[in-house]
């Protein structure tokens, strides 16, 4: 079973103050060095929980091409006298580079600490135990149903697009053609779902979603010992950051 | 003392002059199955919704008369024993799922995790209505994957696993096909055969001469007829209310102007005695 | 009219933020698929924020951008525009600016530069003026062109901003006046959208 993956398996919340503690501390050790480093923690974090392609993936799909668009922006227009390459009204100067690798660095840690907290945790399972902790069941609701909503109205764009088609509404051809398909694809699309609201309201009621603030669940997770070792862990090396800074 | 009354019921929705419905008194009695019939907009919908309590407790509105569920009172019930007292099955299949459970397990106990009951009892009342309601091929599935059908005979498992007295069904058939329909059917009949009182809300006759036991023809926000099932559904009468008979007593009304039929029959079972009957007679 | 929090989040009204959510990304899909030159991927808020307030707005829209950065995390920082949107959306619908369509364009103003006041220091401070959008090209073109960075940032999302947020009241407006009153009148900030009102009003 993967529950038993060390790294899986943890605590919502564990894994969520390891994360924390990682993208907090780049802001402690201002080095760009560092926080380059802590995406490698992240990568072996990722590695150890079987995790690794996904969290590749959006890394360098969502994280890498913007942060090298920052940096080359960067590097160009940051303001600095220290020259490096000039080509016509184009220079790249020391202190861009700078910046940019100061920037990019941090970005890329924190974004990427985020790709994996939710690589290793299921929202189901990180709900969970926000509700343990007095998160209300209706918060919990729209997180959840947002989850699973999201991809039926994909689904039901499609099928509205298609019929919309079919009725002889142009997709192609200028801009303006397109422009004009907007409205009679998207007006049913929310008319029909906004209107759904009152029934799925109803239907919630009358499965006593109201009655009462807190409820029983059948699904639940346990911290363990390792959660507590780790959390101690995590605590010390707050500690020793903060040492850190403060000697440097 | 009847369990479910309505004495003289006009209501109206906050937006609008017309009154949805209009003086309308009924007295329903445990344990039978009634069947509330009509043409669209007649108000069938918003009686369902009188006798759940979401009028007055969710929609607003003006409401006049009583509405009694065992004597008492709608607007003093609390909604969270409404809730027990009532279940209510929704037409749309895809509004019905909560959306936050990844198995159809987890999802019918969703009610009764809202009660507060104990993980235990819950477990074993779920597995209890999965047997019930031949649901063990679709209990680990995701809820979302489910055809609408099978979302629909979830969403009655998930309201009976509650076990509500009494049960109310808002045309629970209109967007499926005929098989899922007569699986949805057969569960509604095992719900009667268990003893609880069924408000159902359908369009197609030939189920409703099968399984209910009064009917109710609603039209215009008032009732228009009511009375047995058999009664009402051979009453040529109800074809001035925009409801069409059920076959078997149209091929019945078709015989009479020329033979003698002893009775007009509404249901198949019914139909196979009186014909056998009227042979039987053409031959002597 | 104080009536707190409890009222806003009624249980249709909490059940609009998650459909708030899919609209915005089902249309913003849409969007892409028409190969169209702006986003669009507000509508479910502003619908849901005029419809039920600038509360329920503002959770739509920043719930919008959390189930983003789940995937995308650079969408994170943007959580506050969009919560911002809703909620100016929920106060304007509130202060009846929706009315008519003249008010209707007065609020496609008021909403873009809220929309460019609260992203433009995001892009300035946590991304160095170039989120990835298609702001950032007019952005780094104007940047060459000898601009200072913060009024680079302003100018091109600024213009981009009015288009696609305007856009997107215009229809949501046209969309929200086709609701029906008996749907309207379950939510507490659409006096302004009930034909019946409108009605007895000129009579």
């Amino acid at each position: 079973m993967e529950k038993k993956n060390v790294i899986l398996s943890l605590y919502p919340t564990t894994k969520l103050l390891m994360i924390l503690l990682i993208a907090v501390s780049v802001f402690i050790i201002p080095s760009y060095l560092y926080a380059y480093a802590m995406f490698l923690v992240c990568l072996v974090i990722a590695a150890m929980g079987n995790v690794t392609k996904e969290f590749a993936n959006l890394t360098i799909k969502g994280l890498f091409s913007l942060c090298i668009l920052i940096f080359v922006l960067q590097s160009f227009f940051y303001p600095g006298t220290h020259v490096l390459w000039e080509w016509g009204f184009l220079a790249i100067k020391q202190e861009g580079i700078h910046f940019g690798l100061t920037l990019t660095s941090k970005v890329i840690a924190v974004g990427s600490s985020l790709i994996l907290f939710f690589r290793i945790t299921p929202v189901k399972d990180f709900v969970y135990s926000l509700e343990v902790m007095g998160l209300s069941p209706k918060a919990t609701y729209v997180v959840l149903s947002t989850l699973t909503i999201i991809p039926e109205m994909k689904k039901s764009s499609q099928v509205i697009m298609d019929a919309q088609k079919t009725r002889g509404v142009e997709t192609e051809g200028s801009l303006m053609v397109r422009l004009k398909a907007l409205l009679p694809m998207i007006t049913p699309l929310v008319l029909s779902s906004v209107a759904s609201t009152e029934e799925r309201a109803m239907a919630l009621e009358a499965r006593a979603f109201t009655v009462n603030k807190r409820k029983t669940s059948i699904y639940s997770i346990e911290k363990t010992g390792r959660d507590s070792f780790i959390r101690v862990l995590l605590l010390v090396l707050l500690i020793l950051l903060i040492v850190w800074r403060v000697a440097l | 003392m009847s369990y479910i009354e309505l004495k003289g019921i006009s209501y109206k929705y906050p937006v609008g002059d017309e009154k949805v419905l209009k003086d309308i008194s009924l007295s329903l009695e445990k344990g039978k199955v009634y069947a509330l019939i009509g043409a669209n907009g007649a108000g069938k919908t918003t009686i369902c919704n009188l006798i759940r309590g979401f009028i007055p407790h969710f929609f607003k509105g003006d409401l006049d008369g009583e509405m009694l569920i065992e004597g008492r009172d709608i607007r003093e019930w609390e909604m969270g024993d409404l809730a027990q007292k009532m279940g209510y099955i929704f037409q749309n299949p895809f509004t019905q799922i909560s959306g936050t459970k990844d198995t159809v397990f987890e999802e019918i106990a969703f009610g009764l995790e809202n009660l507060r009951v104990e993980v235990p009892v819950i477990k074993e009342r779920v597995a209890e209505i999965i047997k019930l309601f031949g649901l063990e091929s679709l209990q680990e599935k995701n809820p979302q994957q489910l055809s609408g059908g099978q979302r629909q005979r979830v969403s009655l498992a998930s309201i009976m696993v509650m076990d509500p007295e009494i049960l109310i069904i808002d045309e629970p058939t209109s967007q499926l096909d005929p098989q899922a329909t007569e699986e949805v059917f057969k569960i509604i009949n095992i719900m009667k055969q268990r003893g609880k009182t069924i408000i159902l809300v359908e369009h197609k006759i030939e189920l409703i001469a099968e399984y209910a036991d009064r009917v109710i023809l609603v039209e215009d926000g008032k009732v228009a007829m009511k009375g047995k099932t058999k009664d009402i559904l051979s009453d040529i009468k109800a074809m001035d209310h925009g409801i069409l008979l059920p076959q078997y007593a149209l091929l019945g009304y078709e015989m009479q102007k020329n033979d003698r039929l002893h009775e007009i029959p509404v249901t198949e079972s019914e139909a196979i005695g009186v014909f056998t009957k009227w042979m039987a007679g053409k031959e002597n | 009219m104080k009536r707190g929090l409890k009222h806003d989040f009624s249980l249709i009204a909490i059940m609009l933020i998650p459909i708030g959510v899919g609209l915005n990304v089902a249309i913003a899909q849409l969007v892409q698929i028409l190969r169209l030159p702006i986003w669009l991927d507000a509508i479910g808020t502003i619908v849901a924020a005029m419809v039920a307030g600038p509360w329920v707005g503002l959770v739509t829209g920043g719930s919008t951008n959390l189930v983003k950065s789940i995937f995308t995390p650079t969408e994170l920082p943007f959580a506050l525009s969009s919560m911002a949107i809703g909620f100016t959306v929920g106060m304007l619908s509130k202060k009846g600016m929706f009315k008519n369509f003249g008010k209707t364009i007065v609020s496609c103003l008021i909403v873009t530069v809220i929309a460019v006041l609260i992203s433009t220091p995001i892009i300035v401070w946590v991304y160095g003026g170039i989120s990835g959008s298609s702001a950032s090209a007019m952005t780094a073109v104007l940047l060459a062109s000898g601009q200072r960075l913060v009024q680079a940032v302003i100018t091109s999302m600024g213009l981009l901003e009015l288009i696609d947020k305007s856009t997107s009241v215009i229809l949501a407006y046209i969309i929200v006046n086709k609701m029906s009153d008996r749907y309207l009148s379950k939510h507490n900030y659409t006096q302004s959208f009930i034909k019946s009102n409108k009605k007895s009003k000129v009579a």
